[in-house]
């Protein structure tokens, strides 16, 4: 009974971290774009907390370089378990257009384990939103 | 009760004489340790046989007056020669001062010696030898170790530990008979010898500085003599005895007040309060265990005591008034400078002042409940302030920096001592414990008082934030692991260990001070304040819940130690840098590819609270409220 | 009062705080929501909040953490249980100002220095609204002549009319102690950062979650204090608060963060004047 009542709780409160690992920011705009009026998150819960220590989901948007890759290792290990990692937009997937150039690393997946990948260039907020709660369905199911 | 009163007065004169002239430490450290052992015992014994009162004609052979007497003149020309040796004009000025008044006090004003009883004990003299008695044997305990250390440390080849020893153990000595004295000359002569230790204790590494910060302590000290002798020749003319007992309850009329003012102007000196607070600031320069003595648990405990002790004769008077605002004021103006200061000694100094004046405000409101609070502050600030003190000077000998910003984090380094500093500094702020109970009484006995409780609202206010960061600091570091204890010599644990569990054990026992020890004191002039049911103190306006709250109190801190416990096998990540983060710890990259070290300081709020700022203001307010007092006695 | 009373009432207290303080959390922030054109999350929303961060993984900075967080939740748990017991005001203050301070000892324990500038940011605002804080408990106290519970609640008269000034200056202290703008500056909730999270930001987890309920503690605690003001009926109690905290939350909307200094010099220079009239009109009586 109590999972249950965890389960639901973890799927109705996700909080997350957004970092852009060096995105030209056209995602980002969308990722924040989610939080406005317009598209109001927050009816499920969710809250833009800027800190890795309290957050549930982590937004990443950008490809990774060599220099933010130790960032972007460090915020994931900070983050509490249970966590869902959502890549965002083509260059969060496989590096986009700016793959071949040579600081990139190319791809979130390369450093962090993904757990949902939403892909556009740039992703629309309603994709965007999509991919978060088909990664809320994947932390509801996340056994502690 | 001879034997005893013996034991506490006269005995330490003698011990002090051996330590002075023994030069084998270990033997010296004996005496130190039986003469303390004995104090504690004859303190606790005399609790059996409280109130009582005698008047000795003998001591060791010879008349009692006499020897006082021709003591009294030594000890002031001891002072007069050190007044010359230091080229100090105010010494030698307030000096001259006193002897001529005492040759005129003796020889042409007392016809007979009729004070009678000379020594004489009530449940508040009992507080305060208990205190002297236990805390200063603590104290003096402790600084066994502690000396040696500090004469290792500077390389002394001949070592001064025998005056050390010898002057705290003569000072013992005096603060126990100043307590229990009756007769205001012998009063006097012991309230001289505590100037001369305090002098001698200050200067006592003989360097440039310490040296000049001694003298400052001896002519302020003086100034406070001076007017103590002028009281008295007053006192004399108007009332023909000089029995504190009987001007206590004479009926006031002519100049009987302008002495009483006199008397506290006198306190307010000894105990270092504004505009007389740079001796004790000063004073800090001596070694640890001498501040912790004289500087925050009994020395400047004497003019708390006068002013309790003249409570009942000036009830309802405007003296009275102008003493409570002025302690409120001090309490307010000393926290205020604490918050500016990042010195650890220096923040202790001030909370003593603050603390002090604190009970000038309790015994100015001079309500039973305002006593009440003012001899529950004394008791509890003694102790918890006795081991802050020590554990600060643990801490300096370790870490040879006596900055608040020098012990961030350590815990890494003195697990316990710091663990035992942070529960000192709970005892200071919190409740349950004896400090906050005094000061919930202090404010409700205050309500009535308009200026007073704003002053002291803003004061308790400020109060917590020097003590809070300054915990906060001590555990600074990240542990996780097992728990590891440091090296300390045994009689520094002693020490520490059982002034803590006195602070925190007394504070739950506080109910049964107060009906055992505190209701006695007053005398039929005061009602009754509060009624004990059950652990309660209760009154129609307010309840404190001493027993019950330290049982919650006792179990959340078992739950919260488990809590710890639990969290110890968590996984530990670094500390929030942004992402940034080294595998150093504290360390983040920075530009150019370098690690730098992530590095966050207190907020002093120097440039509202700093000490140059804020002292001409605050010493030229205590200043016209000193004028006041004085004024409106004559 | 008897013993079974007594132990009913600290139960009711126990269970009853935290339920206020997160009802009117979720109400806090759809009420918001509307304000900022949205529409805000379900009402339950703080309790699963907290659930989730009770349920997540044990991480520390400082293990010392963990004794803070849940100091701080006992001590703001005895102050609300001393409240419904009806016991002396001061006492209650002080024990709620110990619950306080753990959590700046807590957040100072950690050197990020997000997390130390935020402790001190916390205790330079516990600063501001403590002395109006005991200032509003004696001014009841000259009202009602007793600093207990018992005694406002057998008092005639709503004090609200006798103690407006107070009054105000008690809300001082709650916007402070709710942490809503322009007094946010040591953390604030959700997503209005400038120290990241401040006080909180190195707690994470279930002490987040200790904190979290602590706080909804500390809100029913000072929800409860505003209620004594209309002491008399229970449609007017409920009136009064419903009123402060629509202000508040008002206030929170429309006034941006600002510094120390600001909210020091503010509140004390308006808290304390108004207070010390309001003080003196009632000595005067």
């Amino acid at each position: 009974m109590f999972k249950k009542l965890i389960k639901n709780s973890r799927m109705k409160s996700p909080w997350l971290l957004h970092f852009d690992c060096g995105s030209c920011n056209g995602c980002d705009i969308e990722v924040l774009a989610c939080l406005t009026p317009v598209y109001d998150v927050e009816r499920f819960g969710i809250i833009n907390v800027g800190n890795p220590m309290h957050a549930d989901l982590f937004l990443v948007t950008g490809t990774v370089n060599s220099r933010n890759s130790m960032v972007l290792r460090n915020l994931y290990d900070q983050m509490p378990n249970p966590k869902v990692v959502v890549a965002i937009g083509s260059c969060g997937l496989s590096g986009g257009i700016f793959r071949e150039a040579y600081n990139v690393v190319g791809g979130v997946d390369k450093i962090i384990p993904v757990d949902v990948y939403v892909p556009g260039c740039p992703a629309k907020p309603e994709a965007i939103i999509d991919g978060v709660v088909a990664g809320l369905q994947k932390y509801g199911r996340i056994v502690n | 009760m001879e034997k005893l009163t013996f034991i506490l007065i006269v005995l330490p004169f003698l011990s002090a004489i051996f330590c002075y002239i023994t030069p084998y430490r270990k033997l010296r450290s004996s005496i130190v340790m039986a003469t303390a052992f004995l104090l504690i015992m004859s303190s606790l014994m005399l609790i059996r046989i409280t109130p009582f009162s005698f008047s000795p004609i003998t001591v060791i052979g010879a008349d009692i007056h006499h020897i006082v007497l021709i003591l009294d003149f030594l000890i002031l020309f001891l002072i007069f020669y050190f007044g010359i040796k230091h080229h100090n004009l105010l010494i030698i000025i307030f000096a001259i001062l006193q002897i001529v008044l005492l040759g005129y006090l003796e020889y042409f004003m007392i016809k007979e010696q009729t004070v009678s009883p000379i020594f004489y004990c009530d449940y508040l003299s009992l507080i305060m030898i208990l205190i002297i008695s236990i805390v200063g044997s603590i104290i003096c305990i402790q600084s066994i170790p502690y000396m040696k250390n500090h004469e290792e440390h500077l390389e002394l080849r001949i070592s001064r530990e025998p005056r050390f020893f010898g002057v705290m153990l003569l000072f013992l000595g005096a603060m126990n008979g100043l307590v229990l004295s009756n007769d205001l000359l012998f009063l006097y002569f012991f309230f001289e010898i505590t100037t001369l230790c305090s002098f001698l204790l200050i200067g006592h590494d003989n360097t440039e500085r310490t040296i000049r910060n001694a003298v400052r302590a001896l002519w302020m000290n003086s100034l406070g003599g001076a007017l103590f002798i002028i009281a008295l020749v007053i006192l004399n003319s108007q009332i023909g005895a000089l029995d504190m007992q009987k001007i206590i309850h004479t009926p006031k009329a002519g100049l009987w007040f302008l002495p009483i003012a006199l008397l506290c102007f006198a306190a307010f000196t000894k105990s270092a309060q504004f505009p007389f607070q740079s001796w004790l600031l000063g004073a800090m320069v001596a070694p640890t265990p001498v501040s912790a003595l004289l500087h925050s648990s009994t020395m400047v405990k004497i003019g708390v005591y006068l002013v309790l002790r003249l409570g009942p004769a000036i009830q309802g008077t405007f003296l009275t008034h102008c003493v409570a605002i002025f302690g409120a004021f001090t309490f307010l103006a000393a926290a205020a400078l604490a918050v500016g200061q990042s010195n650890g000694k220096k923040v202790l100094a001030y909370s003593t002042i603050s603390n002090l004046g604190l009970i000038f405000a309790c015994a100015g409101i001079n309500s039973s409940a305002a006593i009440t609070a003012g001899i529950l502050l004394i008791i509890f600030h003694a102790i918890t302030k006795a081991l802050l003190f020590l554990c600060v000077g643990v801490i300096e000998q370790h870490i040879e920096s006596r900055d608040i910003e020098d012990m961030r984090g350590l815990y890494s380094k003195m697990p316990v001592t710091a663990l035992i500093t942070v529960i000192g500094v709970i005892t200071m702020i919190m409740p349950p414990f004896g400090l906050l109970l005094g000061k919930w009484m202090a404010i409700e006995a205050a309500s009535r008082n308009i200026f007073v409780i704003i002053i002291l609202a803003l004061g308790s206010a400020l109060t917590v934030m020097y003590w809070a960061r300054w915990a906060g600091i001590l555990m600074s570091d990240p542990f996780a692991g097992k728990f590891k204890t440091e090296k300390q010599p045994i009689l520094t644990w002693v020490s520490l260990v059982s002034l803590c569990l006195g602070a925190t054990l007394l504070s739950m026992i506080s109910p049964w001070l107060y009906s055992r020890m505190i209701i006695p004191t007053f005398n039929e002039k005061y009602l009754q304040s509060y009624t004990v049911t059950r652990g309660i103190l209760e009154n129609p306006s307010g309840s404190f819940a001493v027993i019950p709250l330290s049982i919650l109190a006792l179990i959340g801190f078992i739950v919260s130690v488990l809590a710890v416990r639990k969290a110890l096998r968590a996984r530990v990540v670094p500390p929030y840098l942004s992402g940034v983060q080294l595998s150093e710890p504290g360390t983040f990259l920075g530009p150019m590819n370098q690690p730098v070290k992530a590095e966050a300081k207190n907020y002093y709020l120097s440039s509202i609270f700093g000490e140059q700022r804020l002292t001409i203001w605050v010493n030229l307010a205590a200043t016209v409220l000193i004028t006041m007092l004085i004024g409106g006695a004559l | 009062m008897s013993m079974s009373m007594q132990i009913l009432l600290v139960a009711l207290g126990v269970v009853a705080g935290p339920l206020i303080g997160g009802l009117i959390g979720g109400l806090d922030r759809i009420i918001t929501a509307r304000f900022q054109s949205r529409v805000g999350p379900p009402i339950l929303q703080p309790f699963y909040d907290v659930n989730k961060l009770l349920a997540k993984e044990y991480i520390v900075v400082n293990a010392w953490q963990a004794f803070c967080a849940y100091s701080y939740l006992a001590a703001s748990m005895i102050s609300v249980a001393l409240f419904f017991l009806q016991s002396d005001m001061l006492v209650i203050y002080f024990v709620q100002a110990v619950g306080a301070i753990f959590l700046v000892v807590g957040a100072l324990s950690s050197t990020s220095p997000y997390s130390q500038v935020g402790a001190h940011r916390e205790l330079l605002q516990m600063l501001a609204y403590e002395p109006l804080l005991v200032l509003v408990i004696i001014g009841i106290y000259i009202e009602t002549g007793s600093f207990k519970i018992s005694a406002v609640y057998s008092w005639d008269k709503p004090l609200l009319l006798k103690l407006p000034f107070l009054f105000v200056a008690l809300g001082f202290a709650l916007t402070i102690k709710l942490r809503k703008s322009p007094f946010d500056l040591s953390t604030s909730h959700h997503a209005h950062q400038e120290l990241v999270k401040g006080v909180t930001t190195d707690y994470s987890g279930p002490f987040l979650g200790l904190i979290e309920i602590a706080h909804w503690y500390d809100v029913a605690l000072f929800l409860c204090f505003c209620s004594l003001f209309w002491a008399t009926n229970i449609a007017g109690m409920i009136i009064l608060i419903s009123i402060t905290y629509f202000l508040e939350i008002l206030i929170d909307n429309v006034s941006a963060r600002m510094t120390w200094r600001w909210m020091l010099g503010n509140v004390w220079a308006i808290g304390l004047t108004l207070s010390l009239v309001n003080l003196i009109w009632l000595y005067q009586r």
